[in-house]
C-alpha cells in the first residue's frame, strides 16, 4: 500500500478546514477515500498518510486528495473541470521505439510559481508514480524540464548506446550513456530496464541537445527545475498508452492546482509503420461515461434509493451526472479515476456516500448446515490422545532449511520443495517431515525442566506430479521423549498406546535409519504398508542440534493411518 | 532430645559415615531417596540443630568447542615454534606458518601469543621469526599452565574452579579471554553435621518404627493398623510436573472452527503451494501487480508451472476479462493476459484461493457459506508485527441478492460471537477482488478498538468468469490480534513460539 508525506498547513489550506492537528478527525475525513493516518511528524509538521487502495494513483499527492475530498466536504461537487489551451509543441516519435518504449505523452505548463514544499510535493508525486504505477519505470516514467531552454520540436527516437553523450542530472562532466548505465545511481538501479534492446531511448529539443535518456536520467542542463522555474514540460514515456497517459495527467492536473496553465502537445507516431495511433493531443482530460443503473444499485446496496438521491451521493463522491433516463444514469467519471472498471466501482462510491455506518446491518439466516473438514474430527482426537499421554503439543513452521531436514539429521538429501526467492537462510524451503521442527524445539529448550515431552500434529508438503500443483500436502504426526533416562521402550509404549487407543493395529519390523541408533529403530506398518518410524535417535543427531540428553521419538504418517483406519471401518 | 523419624535417622546416619559433610548429591546416592525427600528431611534435621545446610556457589569450568580443538591438536602458538624449530630455529612467518598447517586467520593470534609467552622473536622487516636463545639450548619447549589446564579438562571434561592450583585459576582466566572455555556458576548445597547431630546419630536413638511409605503390603496384612503412619512437612516443596496440554494458539483456532461451524460454515481445504491462476488471476490481481513481486510472494524453484488444463474454461474466461472485461460489463485491466504467468507455482499469499477454488468447482450449492483456516506465506522479515507464515481465516456466503447490509450484518455477527465485542464501526477498504469493500473494527471494553475484519462482495470479474452468477461475500478475520489480546502478548512471533517454558505455564484463557 503506498504511503504519501504530505506537508500539514499545505493539505490543511488545500482542504480548508481547521482541524487544529486532531488526527482522529482527518482520520475520519480520509476513510471516504481509504486513506489512514499512520504518523504525524510534529517536527517537520508532516503527515504520513497510507492508501489502501493501490489502483487510485490520483490520489498520491496533496493536490489530488484534497481535489477527492472537497465533494465529501460539502466544497465543490461534482467532477472539478480542468482546462487544457493549445500549443504549437510537437513530438515526432521513431518508428524503431515500438518494440523499445513505445509510447510518450507530454503536457506544457505555464505561468506557475513554485516554492520550495510544491517541488517536494510534485517530486514525491513523480517518485510514487515511477514506483507504484510505473512498476519501478518498467511501465511508466516522469521527466519535467524547464521549457523556457527548450526549443521545439521534441524528437523521441531510439539511438545506440555509443552515439549519444550528455551531462546527467547532479552531475558535472559528460558522460556516454553506457558510462551512465555503470556509474550514475539511477543508470545502475534502473538500467536493466533499457539493457533488453540494443538501441536505447532518447528524447532530443530541436536543436539536438538532450532532454533525457528515458526512463534512467533527465539531462543536468534542461532536466533540472527550481523555484525560479515559471513554464514546464512535462513528459511521460512509458509502454503501455492508457498508463502513460494517466500518470501525465495526474502531474499536470497537480500542476494546474497548483495555479499553473495547462498547453497541449501533439504527438506524432510515424505512419507505414507499427504503430497505429498516428496523432494523439495530450494531455487528455475527457471524462469516462458509465451507465448505472438504480435498480442494479439497490440491488448491491439493499437500499430503496431514488435516481435524485443518487446523483446526489455521485457529487458527493466526485463523479458527475450527464443525464438521468428512467432507471439508468449517465455517470461522468474524471479520467484520473483510473479505478473506475465497473458499475460496481461507482456503487460502492454511492456507499461510501451514503455512509457505511448509517447502513443497519442484516443478519440474513440461511439454511446451511456448517461442517468441519473431514479429517478434522480424527485430528482433534489424536491430539487429545496425545495430551493424554503427558505430551505438550507444539506449532512449528512449516518452512524450514535443508541442513535441518537432512544434514543434521545425517540423512541424505531429497527432493524437496525449494522457494526461488527465500528471504532468510532459515526458511528456504518446506518441510518433507516433522521430527526436524521437533528436534529445533527441544534444541532451545536446553536450560528448561526435563523431562521434555513434545508432538506436533501439521503439514508436511512433497512433490507430487500428478498434482495440479506439483505438490501434495500431508497430516503428519510426531512425537518425542527426552531425559536422562529416555528410550526405545518408553516411545515404543507411547506409540502402542496412542495405536490401541486410536483403534489401529500395527507391527513393528526392524529397519535401517541413519537419523536413528542401529537396533533401536523400527518400521511402523499398519495394513501390510509402511506409515512411519519409531525409535532412538542417533547420537550424532543429538550433537549436530546440541542436545544432551538422548531422545526417542515416533513419526507417523497420520493421513495414511486415518486412510487405513477409515477403510477397515467401511468393510 | 528429639525424636527421630526414621527417614531422618537414616540420613543423619549416611551424613556422618560420609564424614559429617556431603553435598546433596552424595547423600541421594548414599540413602537412595529422591531430591525432594533428601531436602524434606534436611530442613527438618535442620530445625532440629542437627545439621546445617550450606549453599555453595561453585565455578564449573568447561571447554568450548574451539578448546576442544586445541586441547587435542595443541594451541596455535605451541605448533608455530614447534615448526619454527624444524625449519632451524629461524624462518619465514609465512613458511612457518604453512609448516605448521596454521589457517590464514590464526597467524597473528599465533605470533601474538609465541611473542607474549617469549618464544620467539619476530622482525617484521624481513617477516622472520626466530626462537629466542634460552629456547634454543632446551630439548623441549616448556609446557604453559595454559596447556596444562587444557589438557586437565580434555581428561576431566569438566572441573571446579576451586578445586585447581593458584596457577591453573590463572591459566583459567587467560583461556576464558581467548574464549577457549566457559566457567558457569553452579549452587551446591552441602549439609554439614552438628556435634548435637553427631551425638544423636550414634546413640541410635530411634523413634517408634514410623511408616513413610503407605505399602499394598501393609494395607493387606493389617499391619497398618499398629504402625505409627510419620508426620509429613506438607509445607515443603515439591517436584514439579506438567501436563500435556494443547497448544494455545491452536485451541483458539479451535474455538472459532466451532463458532464457524456452528453459524453454518463448511469448512474449505487446500495446499499450501498454489498456482499464480488461482492465488492471483481468479481474483481480478493484474499479472503486473507489485503483489506479484518476488518482495511480496514466495515462488517454487522447481517445479515452475503447475497444471491448469482442468480448468481451461475459466482460465479462457478470466484471461478474457482481464484483458477486456470479457461479458463482465468491465473495461478489464486492458493488457496482454500470459498462460505462462498464470501457471506459475507459489506458496499461497492468503486463503482467498481456497475460495475461488470453490467457486470454480463447478458443484456450488446456493445458498451456501465456506470457510477456511490456512497456513499462508509472505517473504516478510518476521518482527513484533510481522511473520513469513501465519493462518488466515477467512470465507464465502453465496445467496441470490445478497447484498451490502448483508455484508455489514455478517461482520456484526463475527465480532459479537468470535471477537464478544461491545461495539462495532465500519469503514470503506480496499480488496482488489471486492467491491464494495469494507473494513470492520471491533471494540472490547478495557480492551479498545481493533480492526477484525476485512469483506466485501466479490466483483463481478472474479465470480463470472468462474460460473457464478450470484453475489458472493467474502470475508477474512483478524483472528491472530484477537488470540494476542486474549493471551495478553503483544508480540506476533509468540504465535509460533517455541519457548517450552512459555507453554508450560500458559494459563487458560
Amino acid at each position: 500500500m503506498p504511503t504519501i508525506d504530505v506537508d500539514y498547513p499545505e493539505l490543511e489550506r488545500l482542504l480548508n478546514v481547521k482541524l487544529n492537528g486532531d488526527m482522529a478527525k482527518l482520520d475520519d475525513i480520509l476513510a471516504n477515500i481509504k486513506g489512514e493516518v499512520k504518523a504525524f511528524n510534529e517536527k517537520e509538521c508532516t503527515v504520513s498518510i497510507e492508501m489502501k487502495d493501490t489502483n487510485r494513483p490520483d490520489l498520491w499527492s496533496v493536490e489530488g486528495l484534497t481535489r477527492a475530498l472537497q465533494g465529501y466536504l460539502n466544497q465543490t461537487k461534482g467532477v472539478k473541470q480542468y482546462a487544457v489551451g493549445k500549443s504549437a509543441l510537437e513530438v515526432k516519435v521513431n518508428a524503431q521505439l515500438y518494440n523499445i518504449r513505445p509510447y510518450i505523452c507530454c503536457s506544457i505548463i505555464k505561468d506557475v510559481h513554485l516554492s520550495d514544499n510544491i517541488i517536494k510535493g510534485i517530486m514525491h508525486l513523480q517518485d510514487k508514480l515511477d514506483q507504484t504505477n510505473g512498476r519501478n519505470r518498467q511501465k511508466t516514467s516522469i521527466g519535467i524540464y524547464n521549457l523556457d531552454l527548450i526549443k521545439p520540436p521534441i524528437e523521441y527516437t531510439a539511438v545506440k548506446p555509443a552515439e549519444v553523450s550528455f551531462v546527467p542530472l547532479g552531475f558535472t562532466e559528460k558522460m556516454s550513456l553506457d558510462e551512465i548505465l555503470e556509474r550514475h545511481p539511477k543508470g545502475v538501479e534502473y538500467g536493466h530496464i533499457v539493457k533488453k534492446n540494443p538501441l536505447y531511448p532518447m528524447l532530443f529539443d530541436g536543436e539536438g541537445k538532450v532532454l533525457s535518456f528515458p526512463p534512467i536520467i533527465n539531462s543536468n542542463d534542461l532536466g533540472k527545475i527550481t523555484e525560479e522555474s515559471r513554464n514546464l514540460l512535462v513528459e511521460v514515456t512509458g509502454t503501455l498508452h492508457k498508463t502513460v497517459l494517466n500518470a501525465l495527467n495526474l502531474v499536470t492536473l497537480a500542476l494546474i492546482d497548483r495555479g499553473g496553465k495547462a498547453y497541449s502537445a501533439t504527438i506524432r507516431y510515424p505512419e507505414k509503420s507499427d504503430y497505429t495511433e498516428g496523432t494523439v493531443v495530450t494531455p487528455n482530460f475527457d471524462n469516462k461515461r458509465f451507465q448505472l443503473s438504480v435498480e442494479d444499485t439497490n440491488r448491491l446496496l439493499g437500499l430503496k434509493l431514488s435516481a435524485k438521491e443518487i446523483s446526489d451521493l455521485l457529487l458527493t463522491a466526485g463523479l458527475g451526472v450527464e443525464k438521468v433516463a428512467g432507471d439508468c444514469l449517465t455517470v461522468l467519471v474524471p479520467c484520473y479515476r483510473v479505478d473506475v472498471m465497473h458499475q460496481v466501482d461507482i456503487i460502492e462510491d454511492v456507499a461510501i456516500a451514503y455512509g457505511y455506518n448509517n447502513i443497519e446491518p442484516m443478519w440474513r439466516e440461511l439454511p446451511t448446515t456448517g461442517r468441519a473438514k473431514p479429517d478434522q474430527r480424527f485430528i482433534d482426537i489424536a491430539r487429545e490422545l496425545l495430551v493424554g499421554l503427558g505430551y505438550q503439543e507444539t506449532l512449528n513452521t512449516t518452512l524450514s532449511n535443508q541442513e535441518s531436514l537432512f544434514k543434521k539429521m545425517n540423512t541424505e538429501p531429497a527432493k524437496i520443495i525449494e522457494l526461488s526467492n527465500p528471504k532468510i537462510v532459515t526458511m528456504t524451503c518446506l518441510r518433507n517431515w516433522l521430527l526436524p521442527s521437533l528436534m529445533e524445539f527441544l534444541s532451545i529448550n536446553q536450560s528448561v525442566e526435563f523431562p521434555q515431552k513434545i508432538f506436533e500434529l501439521g503439514k508436511i508438503t512433497l512433490p507430487d506430479e500428478t498434482k495440479e500443483t506439483q505438490t501434495r500436502d500431508e497430516d503428519w504426526l510426531a512425537a518425542v521423549t527426552t531425559h536422562p533416562n529416555a528410550n526405545f521402550s518408553e516411545i515404543k509404549s507411547a506409540l502402542d498406546s496412542f495405536m490401541g487407543n486410536f483403534g489401529v493395529e500395527w507391527q513393528i519390523k526392524e529397519t535401517a535409519h541413519p537419523s536413528f541408533i542401529d537396533g533401536r529403530v523400527g518400521k511402523v506398518i499398519v495394513g501390510g504398508i509402511e506409515v512411519g518410524v519409531v525409535g532412538e535417535v542417533n547420537p550424532l543427531v543429538l550433537e549436530a542440534w546440541k542436545l544432551e540428553n538422548p531422545v526417542a521419538s515416533f513419526e507417523l504418517n497420520f493421513q495414511q493411518i486415518l486412510e487405513r483406519k477409515l477403510n477397515k471401518n467401511k468393510t | 532430645m528429639a525424636e527421630l523419624r526414621t527417614q531422618e535417622q537414616q540420613l543423619l546416619s549416611a551424613l556422618e559415615s560420609l564424614g559429617g559433610t556431603a553435598t546433596v548429591e552424595q547423600l541421594i546416592q548414599a540413602c537412595g531417596f529422591p531430591d525432594s525427600a533428601v531436602m524434606r528431611n534436611a530442613l527438618t534435621l535442620q530445625e532440629k540443630n542437627f545439621l546445617s545446610i550450606h549453599a555453595k556457589i561453585q565455578n564449573i569450568i568447561k571447554l568450548t568447542t574451539e578448546g576442544e580443538q586445541y586441547a587435542k591438536d595443541g594451541l596455535p602458538e605451541r605448533n608455530l615454534i614447534l615448526a619454527t624449530a624444524q625449519l632451524g630455529g629461524a624462518a619465514d612467518l609465512k613458511k612457518a606458518a604453512e609448516k605448521a598447517e596454521l589457517e590464514s586467520q590464526f597467524i597473528q593470534i599465533a605470533l601474538g601469543w609465541v611473542i607474549r609467552k617469549k618464544w620467539a622473536i619476530y622482525t617484521p622487516q624481513n617477516n622472520t621469526l626466530s626462537i629466542t636463545e634460552t629456547l634454543l639450548h632446551q630439548t623441549t619447549i616448556p609446557e604453559g599452565c595454559d596447556e596444562t589446564l587444557l589438557k586437565h579438562l580434555q581428561d576431566k571434561h569438566q572441573v571446579t574452579q576451586e578445586d585447581l592450583s593458584p596457577e591453573l585459576q590463572q591459566a583459567t582466566e587467560q583461556l576464558k579471554k581467548r574464549k577457549l572455555l566457559t566457567v558457569e556458576p553452579k549452587t551446591t548445597r552441602t549439609l554439614q553435621i552438628t556435634s548435637e547431630g553427631k551425638k544423636a546419630s550414634t546413640e541410635n536413638k530411634i523413634a517408634p518404627q514410623e511408616i513413610t511409605q503407605l505399602t499394598p503390603e501393609l494395607i493387606i496384612t493389617g499391619k497398618w493398623h499398629t504402625a505409627k503412619l510419620q508426620k509429613y512437612n506438607i509445607e515443603a516443596p515439591v517436584a514439579k510436573t506438567w501436563p500435556g496440554k494443547k497448544h494455545p494458539y491452536l485451541q483458539f483456532l479451535d474455538e472459532v472452527r466451532a463458532k464457524l461451524v456452528q453459524l453454518g460454515f463448511k469448512e474449505m481445504t487446500g495446499t499450501s503451494v498454489e498456482t499464480s491462476f488461482f492465488n492471483f488471476d481468479a481474483l481480478y490481481v493484474p499479472q503486473d501487480h507489485p503483489a506479484r513481486e518476488p518482495s511480496d510472494i514466495y515462488y517454487v524453484k522447481d517445479p515452475q508451472c503447475g497444471e491448469l488444463t482442468k480448468h481451461s474454461k475459466s482460465l479462457e474466461h478470466v484471461k478474457e476479462t482481464h484483458e477486456n472485461g470479457w461479458k463482465t460489463g468491465s473495461t478489464g485491466w486492458g493488457y496482454k493476459y500470459s498462460l505462462q504467468a498464470a501457471q506459475r507455482l507459489l506458496l499461497r499469499g492468503h486463503g482467498t484461493c481456497l475460495s475461488a477454488r470453490t467457486l470454480e468447482a463447478g458443484n456450488l450449492e446456493v445458498p451456501s457459506k465456506h470457510f477456511s483456516i490456512a497456513r499462508v506465506y509472505r517473504p516478510e522479515i518476521t518482527d513484533k508485527t510481522h511473520l513469513s507464515e501465519f493462518n488466515q481465516v477467512e470465507g464465502i456466503i453465496i445467496d441470490q441478492n445478497l447484498n451490502l447490509k448483508d455484508l455489514l450484518g455478517v461482520l456484526g455477527k463475527f465480532a459479537m460471537e468470535i471477537a464478544g465485542a461491545d461495539k462495532i464501526r465500519f469503514k470503506p477498504d480496499y480488496f482488489p477482488f471486492t467491491e464494495p469493500s469494507v473494513e470492520l473494527s471491533a471494540y472490547k471494553e478495557g480492551c479498545g478498538w481493533i480492526e477484525f475484519g476485512g469483506s466485501g462482495i466479490f466483483r463481478p470479474e472474479v465470480t463470472l468468469p468462474l460460473g457464478v452468477k450470484e453475489p458472493v461475500i467474502a470475508w477474512g478475520l483478524g483472528v491472530d490480534r484477537l488470540f494476542m489480546m486474549r493471551a495478553g502478548i503483544d508480540d506476533i512471533r509468540m504465535i509460533f513460539s517455541q519457548d517450552l517454558g512459555w507453554l508450560r505455564k500458559k494459563q487458560v484463557t
